[in-house]
């Protein structure tokens, strides 16, 4: 939704707790929360809890949309009839940032633009989104996907960090009735929230190093040249095929479907769980064949997706450089590195011409 | 990205693409070992009137209790009332539905796919080329085409199996061989009983029938079918037989699991066989690497 500075307003820091616990009437409330060294969306009670100095969660807020293992429908075999026990609550996701919101967009696409799932519709209509800004580490490259910033992305609030205040986007009606419900919490902004708000935009962009933002110019098109590259090969005999790396993603959709009788055998339920392009199993058909059969195969298919595939499905990427897959990954693969292989130069060259 | 995605949240809930319906079985027939052919009704008798498919299509069949498959339908659309499966038993799920019997339950979704492209092929010579079971979806076709016979000019059955025993519809076929606007060519792998010869014009592998065709290429649309390996070896012989890319068909068979472009295991290149198939023109393997 686009930003309009009419629909902006400021929240003191102080007031932030206050804020936070008046979210609960919205609805469920999820945010992030520190788990050891890491951190996770998780449904929480109180503001305390809330950490908003994070940098990403292990998991995406995906997890509180399309539920990495979910019942579609049962049916009694009897008579065949499907019926579904799904019952969607109101949710409050707060504190997700900028990639993860783009992130929601994709999917947003993916389920409802043709053929539309009307669980996922039935669950997002459900669910209020409320971003905050974030300073990048090493791994994020969202600065090259173009969505380090809220802009273009689809959400209800947006809480920019200006110091002493957060600077707070409107984005929808809802965002807005939301505001207007707490709206002692707020104060207009003046002319200094303004410029600090847009010096923070300057700001985040001066925080990415040259060498962690890959060139993504083209790069559908890079990619259909470097089709038969090396590079696959190379990368993928890191590669240990677990799939940590689509699991962690806030794009990626795939899923399996079983049926799962009860013990009696009379009720059956269509459960359908997330899976990974990198299994093996994920192309095998009839007769034995795999049609991804080598792990460099289905290294390749995973950016080729990325890049190539979202693009031509739903006009959009489908990497917002989180950075998730190359933080978490146990080889250590990344795919900045990977696609700045892919167009012929290593990091070490690319410090060299930007120093 | 975009503003527009504002209107894919303000949409009402559409119906459930998701949602299979009841459907009894009430035909089974033993085509070869291990091949059934069923013949399925909805218990709805306005969705039985309402349903509408494209020869090529396919549809999601819950074989209650082991799960959901995708087949291709193998009636013509010509043909109303019935919308019947070929299907090979080959692991759990169709191992279950080859127990059941006339009378049973299922489940059907769809159809899905884009099917092939029936009103482009009308009015030129027609090349349908079957290998074993991908005879099944091409069924769809030919009876399309013989039952609006005066839309196209030749039509051409090229079909090839093991053996005489494998052959699908073998009634059925045997009384096309008989008929004069349609020329049949039929191979089996190996010629050993008198069946098997009886049956056979030749002995080998289908892309030795290719230079048999007395077509005009330019004028000719291309409908394939078979298993995986023999798109290669096919459409080589084909492109050098005069057949142009753009008029080569090709129905592919990937692993599928939500029919609508949701689950991802169907995935060529950048499409999804689902969706934006599974038919595609032999021109598409010069954009998808690992098409066939
Ligand atoms: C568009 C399309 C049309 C098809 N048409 C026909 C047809 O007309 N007749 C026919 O007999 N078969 C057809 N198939 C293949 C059929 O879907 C599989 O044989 C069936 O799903 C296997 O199920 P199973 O449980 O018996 O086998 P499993 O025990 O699950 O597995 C046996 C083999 O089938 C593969 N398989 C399993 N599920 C699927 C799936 N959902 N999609 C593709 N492969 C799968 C497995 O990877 C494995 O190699 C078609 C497949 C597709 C994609
Ligand atoms: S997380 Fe790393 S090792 Fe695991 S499948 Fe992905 S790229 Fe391979
Ligand atoms: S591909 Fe990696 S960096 Fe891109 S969105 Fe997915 S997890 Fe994040
Ligand atoms: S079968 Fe699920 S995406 Fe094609």
């Amino acid at each position: 939704m686009e930003f309009h500075i009419e629909r902006a307003k400021v929240l003191p820091k102080a007031n932030l707790h206050s804020f936070i616990s008046g979210l609960k009437k919205w609805g469920k409330l999820i945010a992030p929360v520190r788990k050891g060294e890491k951190f996770v969306f998780t449904h929480v009670e109180k503001p305390e809890e809330v950490e908003l100095n994070y940098t990403r969660t292990i998991l995406p807020p995906k997890k509180f949309l399309v539920p990495y293992r979910r019942e579609r429908f049962s049916y009694s075999v009897e008579d065949l009839s499907f019926k579904t026990n799904f019952k969607a609550e109101n949710q409050v996701i707060f504190g997700i940032h900028s990639c993860d919101l783009h992130g929601i967009s994709i999917l947003d696409s993916i389920y409802l633009k043709e053929n539309p799932d009307p669980r996922y519709l039935e669950v997002r209509k459900r669910t209020v989104l409320i971003g905050v800004s974030c300073v990048p580490d090493e791994f994020c490259f969202c600065l090259a996907t173009a969505t380090a910033f809220p802009e273009g992305a689809s959400w209800d609030l947006f809480l920019t960090d200006i110091g002493a205040d957060y600077f707070v986007s409107i984005g929808s009606p809802k965002g807005d009735e939301i505001v207007y419900s707490q709206r002692s919490l707020f104060r207009d902004i003046e002319k200094e929230d303004l410029n600090a708000y847009k010096a923070t935009t300057l700001k985040k962009k001066s925080l990415f190093k040259p060498e962690q933002l890959p060139d993504l110019e083209r790069i559908s098109h890079v990619v259909e040249l470097e089709y038969d590259s090396e590079v696959w090969q190379e990368e993928a005999k890191r590669c240990l095929g677990c799939g940590t790396c689509t699991n962690v993603c806030p794009t990626c959709f795939c899923y399996t479907s079983v049926d799962v009788p009860n013990i009696a055998g009379t009720e059956v339920k269509r459960i359908e769980f997330t899976t990974s392009c990198q299994y093996p199993y994920y192309s095998l058909v009839a007769g034995g064949h795999y049609f991804k059969a080598t792990r460099a195969d289905r290294f390749k298919h995973r950016y080729y997706h990325k890049l190539v595939g979202y693009p031509y499905q739903v006009e959009m990427l489908g990497c917002v450089g989180c950075g998730r897959c190359s933080a978490e990954c146990p080889a250590s693969i990344s795919m900045v590195e990977t696609i700045k292989r892919l167009r012929g130069c290593n990091e070490k060259e690319l410090r060299e011409v930007t120093e | 990205m975009k503003k527009s995605l504002e209107k894919l949240l303000n949409k009402p809930l559409p119906v459930d693409p998701y949602l299979p319906h009841k459907v009894v079985i009430t035909d089974v027939e033993e085509l070869a070992p291990d091949h059934k052919k069923f013949s399925f009704t909805f218990l709805n008798e306005e969705l039985n009137a309402k349903w509408h498919h494209l020869p090529g299509q396919f549809v999601m069949l819950t074989v209650p209790k082991a799960g959901e498959i995708p087949i291709s339908i193998c009636s013509s659309p010509t043909r109303r009332g019935t919308v019947e499966l070929t299907v090979r038993k080959v692991g759990r799920k169709t191992e279950v539905l080859h127990r059941m019997k006339p009378g049973d339950l299922a489940a059907i979704r769809g159809p899905y796919g884009n099917g092939f492209p029936v009103e482009i092929m009308e009015g030129h010579n027609l090349l349908i080329i079957a290998g074993g079971l991908g005879i099944a979806p091409l069924r769809s076709l030919i009876w399309f085409a013989l039952d609006r016979r005066h839309r196209f000019k030749e039509i051409y059955i090229l079909y090839g199996t093991r053996n005489y025993q494998m052959v699908l519809y073998k009634e059925e076929l045997k009384r096309l061989r008989e008929r004069s606007d349609v020329k049949c060519l039929f191979v089996l792998d190996r010629c050993e009983t008198a069946e098997d010869r009886e049956w056979a014009d030749v002995e080998g592998v289908l892309t030795a029938l290719i230079p048999q065709v007395e077509l005009d290429p330019a004028d000719t649309y291309v409908a394939v079918c078979g298993p995986p390996v023999a798109y290669r070896f096919i459409g080589k012989e084909l492109l050098k037989n005069g057949y142009p890319e753009s008029q080569i068909f090709v129905s592919l068979e990937r692993k599928m699991e939500c029919g609508i472009g949701k689950c991802g295991h169907c995935q060529i290149g950048y499409k999804f066989a689902c969706v934006d198939g599974p038919i595609f023109p032999l021109w598409d393997t010069k954009n998808l690497p690992e098409m066939i």
